[in-house]
């Protein structure tokens, strides 16, 4: 399942990451990559927030369909 | 001796770097405020016996691993600048995403302090970190710290100096040394081991927090946008309509209208001056200056309110909401941050598009950001509207919202024009809400207040006797009777012509418009200038002097050609800076100079056929610059297409 598509109050984790080397490289330097664990705070406007390592990230929506879950 | 400062975006860098050096550096709660690195002297009561101790404030980074250009210009930063020590802030309320990049630091062979910044918030929270466990699996001192108090920094400078003293005399606890070096993955294994061992968390970060409850009111998708204008409506009607409009009202009626004047001129008059010097001490330097500083405390109120918003973390939940908005215009979310920074002064908000990854986007909000009246176009608007519009409020707010409009439609255009591919994305740390502090807002306040003044009494002073000396005299060198014959009226003749179209006729407008781009404010001053020789009334009161020159319909169009023109000098060497590339400058330059121009001249064509029935001056001239705008528009954008239609035929 990809980001974009979990339900708010998701928490689980990323199965891998997608997308251009450059994002999931930043994307793995705040602690989301294959493994960790991500919970989706809430969608607001088409933005996901989620929740990484104690902090909130707003995400858009091409973004989280690049963020793909472990079920 | 040099400390450096690194750390997270966020982290709290330059609340320290301020706290240690005593300096007022920019600082908000959003992630990206520093932008560039800044350089101060240590406090003397941090100094502990060293002497002349320098400290380097970094932008924030989360990582430093060389993948990507930034990252990489970061990391050689810190080895060119071979600090002695290196002060790592470490955001307690974020550790184990902090701590990344602190194990990248460790590796770089520089002595290292860590300052666990925002224990505060940790307190709130309930969470506690074990500091001796903490310190220990790094090979690391680790000082608790609350940079926005300053507690615990005393402790911390003084581990730093002393480490520093150390490293000199070559028995330098090298922390690096003791680890081997590691890759990425197992850097974070090695971390969320270090977290575990030390960190005792109370709170659930997955849970619903209380700012997590408050997004969803401030962000949500139907409510987002008129919060947001509310916010801005408060916070831009009490500063211009408001208290600081009422200050303001006083000290230029009252104070720089009748009270100083009066007063210098008796003076002067008692001890029997030469009449010219007394004329360019009253009406150049008193009348001018005067004319900016009563607007002062219109400027130390909109900088104080904007110091509040920025401290409280609702900046970043704005970008948020104008993302979906701004994606299409062909500009991101986080342009709105520039902007709102913009709309204090254009210059930190042009440095504030360095946050926007996209280069697009980037370029974009450089040109757009200048759109957005500053607190010195503030002092024009305010005086037009007090002499033209004394029974309308809406006049003031109407250029905030004609502003919106520009960028929208400019954003639009510009997309049109120059933009090929779109490849942007969007993440934003929200970081959590916090109260701002009334103290933190008056530092800045007092600040920016120093600054205007600063400003006032350098370069708009001698601006201002320019213009006084231009006015009162001939190219011979004689004092004129009729300022139609100075010097500045026949500079202002020369370019005058230019401003037919907008139905503006008279030197007096060509030479205000120039002064202008030295700094904003100067518009309203040549104006006091040129009009104290012809009248004795204060500027700024309802049908004052310069209803001679302009009728309401006119003095709109003027106040849109001053606002939406290109920005002042300062302005525009930050974005020759930001834009990186002359034809990128050019390019912004002559579109924001086009859009002021253009707009000016549908105010005076349109409005006065609709408000007096009549056409107004330069009627057939403009419709022949329209047909040119509306050619080269269509032009380019033919131009533009065939190029997208290139770029996808190579693909």
């Amino acid at each position: 399942m990809i980001l974009s598509k979990a339900n708010v109050g998701y928490t689980g984790n990323v199965l891998k990451v997608d997308g251009k080397e450059k994002m999931k490289k930043f994307l793995f330097s705040l602690g989301c990559y294959e493994g960790q664990e991500i919970t989706l705070v809430s969608i607001l406007g088409g933005n996901f927030i989620v929740n990484i390592k104690d902090s909130r990230y707003a995400i858009d929506e091409a973004m989280a369909k690049n963020i793909v879950l472990a079920e | 001796m040099k400390i450096a400062l690194a750390g997270n975006p966020n982290s709290g860098k330059t609340t320290l770097f301020n706290a240690i050096t005593g300096k007022t550096e920019y600082v908000g709660n959003w992630p990206g405020v520093t932008v560039e690195k800044k350089e101060a002297n240590l406090k003397r009561k941090y100094l502990f016996g060293a002497h002349a101790v320098r400290v380097v404030d970094l932008p924030g980074v989360y990582s430093i691993s060389p993948f990507t250009s930034e990252e990489a210009i970061t990391r050689d930063f810190i080895m060119a600048e071979a600090p002695d020590v290196i002060l790592n802030i470490v955001d307690g309320a974020n550790l184990s995403r902090s701590l990344f990049l602190t194990s990248q630091l460790l590796e770089l062979g520089v002595p290292m302090i860590i300052a666990l910044n925002k224990e505060d918030v940790l307190g709130k929270r309930g969470d506690q970190v074990d500091v001796a466990a903490l310190s220990k699996a790094l090979n690391c001192s680790v000082i608790p710290t609350t940079a926005t108090s300053q507690k615990g920094l005393l402790n911390l400078m003084e581990k730093v100096i002393e480490l520093a003293e150390s490293g000199k005399q070559g028995t330098a606890q090298s922390a690096s040394k003791s680890q081997a070096v590691l890759d990425d993955i197992s850097r974070q294994a090695m971390i969320d081991e270090v977290v575990k061992a030390s960190v005792v968390k109370k709170r659930d970060a997955r849970q619903l927090s209380f700012s997590d409850k408050v997004d969803r009111v401030v962000a949500h998708k139907i409510w987002g946008l008129p919060i947001f204008f509310l916010v801005m409506w408060a916070v831009y009607s009490f500063s211009i309509s408001g208290l600081g409009g009422a200050m303001s009202a006083y000290l230029n009626d009252t104070v720089f209208g009748e009270i100083i004047p009066d007063a210098a001129n008796g003076f002067f008059e008692g001890i029997g001056v030469s009449p010219i010097l007394q004329s360019l001490i009253v009406n150049g330097i008193i009348g001018g200056v005067g004319a900016v500083i009563g607007f002062l405390p219109l400027i130390m109120i909109l900088f104080f309110c904007l110091a509040l918003l920025e401290d409280s973390g609702y900046m970043s939940r704005v970008a948020l909401v104008m993302d979906r908005y701004f994606k299409k215009i062909g500009l991101s979310g986080k342009s709105i941050i520039p902007m709102i920074v913009g709309s204090g002064c254009s210059v930190p908000g042009v440095m504030a598009t360095r946050t926007i990854e996209d280069v697009n986007e980037k370029r974009m909000t450089t040109i757009l950001t200048p759109f957005v009246p500053c607190g010195a176009k503030l002092p024009i608007i305010a005086l037009f509207s007090a002499v033209f519009f004394p029974n309308a409020s809406w006049v003031g707010p109407s250029m905030y919202i004609l502003a919106i409009g520009v960028i929208i439609l400019g954003g639009l255009l510009l997309k049109k024009l120059f933009v090929w591919e779109n490849t942007s994305y969007f993440i934003l740390e929200l970081p959590e809400y916090k109260v701002p502090s009334l103290k933190h807002a008056f530092i800045q306040m007092i600040d920016k207040a120093k600054a205007f003044i600063r400003k006032a009494t350098t370069i708009i002073l001698v601006m201002n006797t320019l213009i006084w000396f231009m006015q009162a005299y001939s190219w011979s060198l004689q004092p004129v009777q009729d300022q139609s014959m100075s010097i500045l009226a026949s500079v202002g003749s020369a370019l005058a012509p230019l401003m037919i179209p907008l139905g503006i006729v008279g030197w007096q407008f060509a030479a205000a418009a120039i002064t202008g781009f030295v700094a904003k404010e100067n518009v309203v001053s040549t104006f006091a200038i040129l009009l104290a020789a012809a009248s004795e009334q204060a500027l700024a009161v309802p049908g004052g002097p310069l209803s001679q020159l302009f009728n309401p319909v006119t003095a709109y169009a003027y106040l849109a050609f001053n606002l939406f023109s290109p920005p002042c000098f300062a302005a525009i060497s930050a974005m020759n800076s930001e834009m990186g590339s002359k034809k990128w400058l050019f390019r912004g330059l002559g579109f924001q100079l086009s859009v002021g121009y253009l707009l000016a001249m549908v105010i005076t064509q349109v409005g006065t056929i609709i408000v007096y029935k009549q056409f107004a001056v330069g009627f057939i001239p403009s419709i022949f610059v329209a047909l040119g705008a509306a050619l080269g528009v269509v032009l380019m954008i033919r131009h533009s297409e065939q190029k997208r239609l290139k770029l996808a035929e190579v693909k």
